[in-house]
């Protein structure tokens, strides 16, 4: 893994134009970064990426297994009673899921490191399948790349054929898609999906999470009061739980894209609990929960709330006291420790990989960086290659 | 467990680039609502939906299903102003879609665009109250790649625009069509209570 400064494609913001991607630079701040791009081999990729992101999703698809069906745990990952019964039924239908991204951390010649899964509503995603892989093409048709440079990117196919997979399992005529008011990024990141489905000749509808109503029917509606028989949300589960309507969605007919039982691997409470059930496993970090911290030996550890976002509410200690640490809304929920295990440096710059799966399949990298050693949602994206 | 993907390119083989321009669009939805769908290469799983050129054709055809056929046409008439690519000069639209073959659209505000004529449409369950009914385009330019084809609303190629028979999917499970909202707004608290914190204008997405 190098990380190569290069010449920005002079063109690039008129084609993002053209292509609507609209969140490159946020707050007067870059966020697409291609003065740089980091270059890895391909045994890097395959058997230091690509093979543990696929056992890391083996393992905690195990550990949800393990805590549908425990009280204890269901009560430990803070899953509203309400709900544990439909968040048990999702996981025993086998309801499918489209997308993950697991955050590694990668360090030359050493195994990877989990550091989250995001498992419920990941981003990032328009940047990685379509965006990069234009990069790319630019890139080695303008001859500043070699023609025998390839990428860790097959995303935007398989999100394709996962979509229909998902409609088939659940015979829906049409899918609805739903974010957030007043952010680019969610809408961008929907868009892209929406994209996606059309490209699999799927019915496709938009509306915001704000304006979703609900029926006499039990189903959830759109604007013009049409039954949602499947919704792809890109909102946290967590948060539809406890919401005005979240009692509705037990008894609703509607179904969800991610599935309820993607709330379990979205949670930080999955990360002490992978390290008590695959001790000392190479792609893991020690971590715990806060009434097992007595018997943690590290000095320096990081900590997270159990629902954080985006690096929100993460602080990191040394010895008790406070190194780092990031403001945010989260933390009433309680937390978690991880042991600290520092990203890479590549001159200033920390690096942060993001390895997605598709349908259970490892489908590629995103890259982030940042001058700060914890990641956030400002941190740029930079493309790869493989060569 | 990776020794399929082990040969070969590792990145996706081909992207439809077209698919994904925005530029041409009035809304950002236009090319992904009232496609017409069709299954993923399950053969069975399709049925027969019929094509007629103009209502004249349809009612020609099916001289006992007259008033259908008008409903149909209707429907997609109404469907093709909705959700044809539309295009802010003549020129654009004709180099797409050929000359002569492209009406002018205006919208609610009074904007005016381009888009090509509906040269077809496409029915399924003529007898049904609910039928299903899209429009079709066809492009007569040598510059485009959907020269003597069937396409749908959602970019979707049907093939040769001779043919008069179109498999499409079987009905998936409709939800009920006659919903009454009781209530709307129940989702989005908690990004109003944590939007309060942070950020002043504007702020970025709540996904990770």
């Amino acid at each position: 893994m190098i990380r190569i400064p290069t010449q920005e494609r002079p063109h690039w913001r008129k084609q993002a134009d053209e292509y609507g991607f609209r969140f490159h630079t946020m707050y007067g701040q870059a966020y697409w970064d291609e003065t740089a791009y980091y270059q890895f081999t391909l045994q890097q990729i395959e058997q230091q990426i690509e093979d543990p992101s696929a056992e890391l999703h083996q393992m905690c698809l195990q550990a949800v297994d393990l805590v549908v069906s425990d009280e204890y745990w269901l009560n430990k990952f803070q899953i509203p009673e309400a709900f544990w019964q439909s968040t048990a039924d999702a996981w025993r239908d086998q309801t499918p899921s489209l997308y993950s991204r697991l955050d590694l951390v990668f360090h030359k010649d050493k195994p990877v490191k989990l550091l989250e899964n995001n498992a419920d509503t990941p981003t990032s995603l328009y940047e990685s399948g379509f965006w990069q892989w234009l990069w790319l093409e630019d890139m080695v048709n303008s001859g500043k790349i070699s023609k025998s440079a390839d990428q860790f990117n097959s995303l935007q196919e398989k999100l394709i054929a996962q979509l229909q997979v998902i409609q088939h399992w659940y015979k829906a005529d049409t899918l609805h898609f739903a974010c957030c008011q007043d952010t680019e990024e969610d809408r961008g990141t929907v868009q892209y999906l929406q994209d996606c489905a059309s490209a699999g000749n799927i019915n496709n509808r938009f509306l915001f999470i704000e304006d979703i109503g609900l029926a006499d029917t039990g189903y959830f509606t759109d604007l013009e009061d049409n039954a949602i028989a499947l919704l792809f949300k890109l909102y946290p589960w967590e948060f539809m739980m406890q919401e005005e309507f979240g009692s509705a969605i037990i008894e609703s007919p509607t179904q969800w894209i991610e599935p309820m039982w993607k709330a379990i691997l979205s949670n930080k409470a999955l990360l002490p609990l992978l390290w008590k059930m695959f001790p000392n496993h190479p792609n893991l970090l020690p971590a715990w929960f806060e009434e097992d911290l007595a018997s943690a030996s590290e000095s320096k550890l990081v900590k997270k709330p159990l629902f954080s976002r985006e690096g929100a509410n993460i602080s990191v200690l040394e010895n008790g006291e406070v190194q780092h640490s990031v403001d945010g809304p989260y933390g009433e929920e309680g937390f978690i420790y991880q042991s600290w295990y520092p990203l890479p440096k590549f001159g200033d710059n920390h690096t942060l990989i993001g390895s997605w799966l598709v349908d259970d399949q490892p489908a590629g990298i995103s890259i982030r960086e940042d001058i700060q050693p914890i990641t956030q949602d400002l941190s740029r994206y930079l493309p790869h290659i493989i060569l | 467990m990776t020794t399929e993907t082990k040969s070969g390119a590792k990145r996706s083989r081909a992207l439809n680039r077209e698919q994904y321009r925005k530029q041409h669009q009035i809304k950002p939805l236009s090319v992904g609502i009232a496609s017409v769908f069709l299954a993923a290469a399950c053969s069975d799983n399709r049925q027969e939906a019929m094509v007629f050129t103009s209502l004249n054709d349809c009612q020609y055809q099916l001289p006992d299903y007259a008033e259908q056929c008008q409903m149909a046409y209707e429907k997609a008439l109404a469907e093709a102003a909705e959700t044809a690519p539309k295009y802010g000069s003549q020129a654009d639209c004709e180099h797409e879609f050929g000359s002569d073959q492209c009406v002018v659209y205006r919208n609610e505000s009074g904007n005016s665009w381009f888009m090509p004529l509906m040269a077809g449409y496409i029915i399924r369950d003529l007898l049904e109250p609910r039928r299903y009914s899209q429009p079709l385009f066809t492009s007569y330019s040598r510059y485009s790649p959907y020269r003597y084809r069937w396409i749908g609303a959602g970019g979707y190629d049907y093939g040769d625009f001779r043919k008069r028979e179109l498999k499409v999917s079987k009905s998936y499970t409709k939800p009920p069509a006659v919903n009454r909202t009781i209530n709307r707004g129940g989702f989005g608290s908690s990004v109003r209570a944590k939007s309060s914190w942070g950020k002043s204008s504007s702020r970025s997405g709540w996904g990770g």
